[in-house]
């Protein structure tokens, strides 16, 4: 049975969002995505899954405050404690066992809820062999960082190569929350932070909310959807330990990326594979992922990078939304806001930043420091 | 409010200021209190080995994460490790700027599966990767049986 996404709903991503409080940030993606696929949630779905963490969120059991905002009261509903992109692979899931007609999956940031967002990214450290050292918990990027600039010999230059090109597509987002004219020497001058990362090469945190409406294909045909479709998708996690985890490879992108391209039977990833959104949260994870996702060698993501390759008009566009440099962090949102983006430039409706001719497009996510989960889905365009 | 009608100025909400109790004590485990009872009471760092893959943990861990295997068996840590991953960070743990970087190292050990993520007790310009390194513990009475018995890793002073 193919699985497709018909229905797209993001809010705009925002340093903060005054007016709304998170439920109703989730209504208006909701209402966006729903009136995009034409169904009315209270008929037409089968099943809804959240992507949240508790600590985000600032209260427990995030997943009794959801079936309302999402027209899912006394309905099937869960929550995934992980990244957008895994919920759509639960919500694949489903669909595939028969079950399920319609799917949505919702997921979404309030970061400019929390006060000490530093203090709760914190609590991800191990309690007893990392936390008490006092790091902030992006000293395991830097480690990270250093590990793999060394391990590929690739140059600081690359990383900001990364960074002027994806807050410059983020000016061509209008939904994107720091799209800027910012250029490459900007990035290299920019105030250290976790050496050799700089300040501009972390993504701010941003609000926003992306829902997405899946079906199976009959339930397309029955709804005259024209779906973008799920062809492959996988997720893998590394030791969640700092300790015994590989440093320079994304292996668990790597393994989420075998996975998601057996299913699609994509077998050259790099030639069957158009244009590609990856998680950027740091500027060298964009590098590092897409050389563990095969769409380039080991120690030649920085040299493309810094060719042009990745540009939106280069020979593999990646992160033509802005990637999270361009339109912030939107924390467990990530990925989902990816795997949106995919499906509209394979709608053909990306706007001013649309992309020629594509038909296959990879979305990526990781779960942010100081994890080493990933997801990613092939998406193809139809029939 | 609506959607066609937005209001910008965040003044105008209201909002509760609100915070989580959230206190824990974590305990050590199995595998912990061997390691940190050793560092405590006698200067070591211990691993856990799985006999099964030929493998040390470090972090010692009462389980192998290959082979699922309950491990019983420690073994001592080489005492000079190398680092493998270095940083320098210009803020402190809640985001605020240090006067003075801090340098962390991601060290490791021959023939051990894992390390240890600990400060390194370099100024930042001699800060880098492939440095021997030996920890800086505590003295003996100031020694609790925690992670920051360790003060931090140092170069290995040359003999000759």
């Amino acid at each position: 049975m193919r699985v497709g996404i018909i229905g797209i709903g993001m809010t705009a991503f925002r340093p903060s969002t005054p007016e709304y409080n998170w439920k109703e940030l989730m209504f208006e993606a909701a209402s966006r995505a729903y009136a995009d696929a034409a169904i009315n949630p209270r008929e037409d779905v089968d099943s809804f899954i959240t992507c949240a963490e508790d600590y985000y969120e600032g209260f427990g059991i995030f997943d009794e405050f959801v079936p309302d905002q999402l027209g899912a009261a006394l309905r099937p509903t869960c929550t995934v404690s992980g990244d957008g992109l895994q919920g759509l692979a639960n919500a694949y899931m489903q669909i595939q066992t028969g079950l399920i007609d319609v799917a949505v999956v919702e997921a979404h940031s309030k970061a400019s809820d929390v006060v000490t967002l530093d203090g709760i990214i914190e609590h991800a450290l191990d309690p007893i062999w990392n936390k008490p050292l006092g790091a902030h918990p992006f000293v395991v990027a830097g480690l990270e960082a250093d590990a793999y600039l060394r391990g590929t010999r690739t140059s600081p230059k690359a990383l900001a190569a990364v960074v002027a090109k994806n807050r410059r597509n983020g000016l061509r987002n209008p939904l994107a929350a720091y799209g800027a004219a910012v250029d490459a020497d900007q990035a290299m001058q920019s105030e250290e932070r976790f050496a050799p990362i700089r300040a501009l090469d972390i993504s701010n945190p941003a609000d926003g909310c992306v829902v997405l409406v899946l079906a199976s294909d009959r339930a397309a045909k029955k709804l005259h959807a024209d779906p973008v479709w799920i062809r492959g998708i996988g997720w893998a996690s590394d030791s969640p330990s700092l300790e015994t985890r590989d440093w320079t490879a994304a292996t668990y992108a790597r393994i989420a990326a075998d996975m998601a391209y057996r299913l699609a039977k994509v077998r050259r990833p790099a030639t069957d594979i158009d244009f590609a959104e990856v998680d950027d949260r740091f500027s060298y994870k964009e590098l590092q992922h897409l050389e563990s996702l095969g769409l380039a060698k080991k120690g030649e993501a920085g040299t493309r990078v810094l060719r042009g390759d990745y540009d939106a008009d280069g020979r593999f566009p990646v992160n033509v939304s802005g990637g999270s440099l361009g339109c912030g962090n939107v924390f467990e949102a990530t990925g989902l806001h990816r795997a949106g983006e995919v499906a509209l430039q394979l709608r053909g409706d990306a706007g001013v930043r649309q992309l020629d001719g594509v038909r296959v497009g990879v979305a990526q996510s990781w779960r942010f420091v100081p994890s080493a989960t990933g997801a990613v889905a092939v998406l193809g365009a139809g029939p | 409010m609506t959607f066609l009608d937005r209001t910008t100025d965040a003044r105008k909400f209201r909002h509760w200021e609100g915070d989580v109790e959230a206190d824990y004590i974590y305990t050590s485990g199995v595998a912990g209190e061997r390691f940190f009872v050793a560092l405590r009471d006698e200067g070591r760092m211990l691993a856990s080995r799985c006999t099964a893959c030929k493998l040390d943990y470090l972090p010692p861990r009462m389980f192998c994460e290959d082979c699922f295997a309950e491990l019983t068996e420690y073994v001592d840590v080489p005492r000079t490790g190398r680092v493998a991953a270095v940083t320098v960070a210009h803020v402190d743990r809640t985001g605020a700027k240090l006067s003075h970087p801090q340098v962390w190292a991601f060290v490791t050990f021959e023939g051990i599966r894992g390390g240890l993520l600990h400060r390194l007790l370099v100024a930042p310009k001699q800060a880098r990767a492939g440095l021997s390194v030996q920890a800086r513990l505590k003295s003996r009475d100031g020694r609790t049986g925690t992670i920051v018995d360790i003060e931090g890793f140092e170069p290995v002073r040359s003999r000759f």
